[in-house]
């Protein structure tokens, strides 16, 4: 990218009592991006965005607008040109357009000037017929929604959002996600979004860094991380639970790129550096049939015919392990599907998928933790 | 009981008819516990939120010696300030002892670990999550010392509350420092002191009278801002 990151570390360590919190080698974040933090609890995720925001002593160099930040006066200063919402709103004891203001005022806005930008704000969140409710009147979401145009009411250059919907119950979360997504694309801040959530990572997210032990595991373009993920312990918190073990290879075609499995089997796959490799495959990119489609009727280049093996319900969807002679497959079917197919354990099937669906990952990376 | 009652309405008759040293009396009593009061809780605030927010060696110790000098007798406080004050002590040059600024002084000693102490008690149960949002607002450092006294001003109150009632009411210090004496240093509770051992028990329980409704009046106003935070957090 030819625009230099608005907020860029490098060598950042965060250590408590003896311990390595976080250890990021380098970490960048682009104006207008929306960079998602991923991973598991106690993978370091709000820690990096405490230490990125200033408010978490750590080692190395922290760049913020080309200007490194060494003293507490620097780091105040990063912190008077963002802006942070955190899983609870922490509202203060005053009312709603009282706490919108607060961080106008903070920043030495005058009166009627922190009136009208915390009227904006309010305006932007749909929430202006709240503004003179205390927050013991509030509801969980619209707590969240003053405590984010509070935030967006500064006109953040960076905005940190550590789990901003995750104490929220699926209608608010969604409703809200939309607003966000909305005023991102009007405004031209970068985002740091901390969340566990691999679905809102993906409806949120531009670029994705995924964590684990403190550390940045892979970082890229949000679908090209979720396509390619670099290691199986993403894989598997990304849901790509079948794994085939084998070799990669150039197809008799010379084009095409096959995954050569530990049993023999042949199976088309994403390109791919030639070599040892475990591809992942996505259940939800695997479609079933009661009878295999007809060769070149369709885009599914892979099949494998087994039966049922296991259904297991997994949320609106059901989740169905199909055993083939050397290979398991998972597969998510909606429970009418699963109806009109006659499914059931013992019963045989096809299961298919493209050969884009199969993700290899090289062998140096797929040492699973 | 006849003289209790004949106290009370020769105490009613004093007070209604705007007895000059009574009052003077107990305007003194408020200037010294006031001026304590404000001085106190302008020291013992920033002092408690210091030692609320800071981490520091010896952190404990300190707390420790807050919370114990919240519990110091006055009599005791009130020899410590004496002898500090004495011709001979420490600031005997200043010339304070049996004056006013010697009872304020002493008032000050009181008032201050009970303002230090509840004070950092109360900055010490504020949510650390919300700290950590104030701070994230774009606070500096005064800037966030305040928006966290306006989170703990209901238990700031109840400070207040019990400062002033530990310094209207002692009589022990002041009377050892001010020297308890007519028209120049006697306070509502040096006052009913003597009144009573001379048997003037009339003027004795209109000073009292006064000092409690003084006690009560500080109180229904305070409590009455603290319920309504209460209500409204």
């Amino acid at each position: 990218m030819s625009v230099p990151p608005v907020l860029a570390a490098c060598d950042l360590r965060v250590t408590r009592g003896g311990r390595t919190l976080v250890a990021v080698d380098r970490f960048r974040l682009w104006p207008g991006e929306v960079h998602v933090l991923l991973g598991a609890n106690g993978a370091g995720k709000s820690t990096l965005l405490n230490a990125l925001n200033g408010l978490q002593p750590a080692d190395g160099e922290l760049v913020f607008e080309g200007r490194p930040l060494r003293s507490a006066a620097e780091r105040l200063a990063l912190r008077r040109r963002a802006a942070a919402v955190f899983q609870r709103p922490h509202l203060l004891a005053t009312s709603v357009r009282g706490n919108v203001e607060t961080g106008l005022r903070l920043r030495g806005a005058a009166g009627a000037e922190a009136r009208r930008r915390a009227g904006e704000a309010l305006d932007l969140l749909g929430i202006v017929d709240l503004a003179e409710r205390r927050r013991d009147g509030l509801s969980g979401g619209e707590a969240q929604r003053v405590s984010i145009a509070r935030a967006l009411a500064v006109d953040p250059v960076v905005l940190f959002l550590d789990e901003p919907l995750a104490a929220l119950d699926p209608p608010t979360r969604r409703a809200l996600t939309v607003d966000l997504l909305r005023i991102f694309e009007r405004r031209a801040m970068a985002v740091l979004w901390v969340t566990h959530d691999r679905d809102e990572a993906l409806t949120v997210g531009d670029r994705v860094s995924y964590m684990e032990e403190g550390r940045v595991v892979q970082t890229g373009p949000v679908h090209e991380v979720f396509a390619r993920p670099a290691s199986t312990s993403l894989a598997d918190f990304l849901g790509l639970e079948t794994y085939l073990e084998g070799h990669v290879r150039t197809g008799s075609d010379g084009v095409s790129t096959q995954l050569v499995l530990d049993g023999g089997v042949v199976v088309a796959c994403n390109e791919a550096a030639e070599g040892p490799a475990v591809a992942c495959l996505p259940p939800e990119d695997v479609v079933l049939f009661r009878s295999p489609p007809a060769e070149g009727s369709t885009s599914l280049r892979n099949v494998v015919r087994g039966t049922v093996k296991s259904v297991t319900p997994a949320g609106r969807l059901l989740h169905v392990v199909v055993a083939g002679d050397r290979l398991e497959v998972g597969a998510f079917v909606t429970r009418a599907a699963f109806e009109e197919l006659e499914l059931a354990v013992g019963v045989e099937v096809a299961a298919a998928f493209k050969a884009a669906a199969v993700h290899p990952i090289s062998s140096h990376e797929h040492r699973r933790r | 009981m006849e003289l209790i009652w004949e106290g009370f309405v020769e105490a009613l008759r004093l007070l209604l008819g705007g007895d000059g040293d009574i009052y003077a009396i107990a305007a003194r009593s408020l200037f010294v516990s006031g001026l304590a009061l404000s001085i106190a809780l302008v020291l013992g605030v920033p002092l408690g939120g210091l030692i609320a927010m800071a981490s520091f060696r010896g952190r404990r110790l300190v707390v420790a010696g807050v919370n114990t000098g919240m519990a110091a007798p006055p009599v005791v406080v009130g020899l410590f300030v004496s002898l500090f004050l004495t011709r001979n002590g420490p600031l005997g040059e200043l010339r304070l002892l049996y004056s006013t600024w010697a009872m304020v002084i002493a008032q000050v000693v009181i008032a201050l670990p009970i303002v230090t102490g509840l004070s950092i008690a109360a900055l010490q149960q504020l949510d650390a999550e919300l700290r950590r949002q104030i701070t994230a607002l774009g606070a500096g450092r005064w800037q966030a010392f305040w928006l966290q006294l306006r989170e703990i001003r209901v238990p700031l109150l109840a400070t207040v509350m019990a400062a002033f009632g530990a310094i209207i009411s002692e009589v022990g210090a002041v009377m050892m420092v001010g020297g308890n004496i007519r028209g120049q240093t006697q306070v509502l509770t040096g006052a009913i002191v003597q009144e009573t051992r001379i048997g003037r028990f009339s003027v004795a329980i209109a000073l009292a009278i006064i000092l409690l409704a003084l006690a009560f009046g500080a109180n229904f106003v305070l409590t009455a801002v603290q319920q309504q935070g209460r209500r409204r957090p």
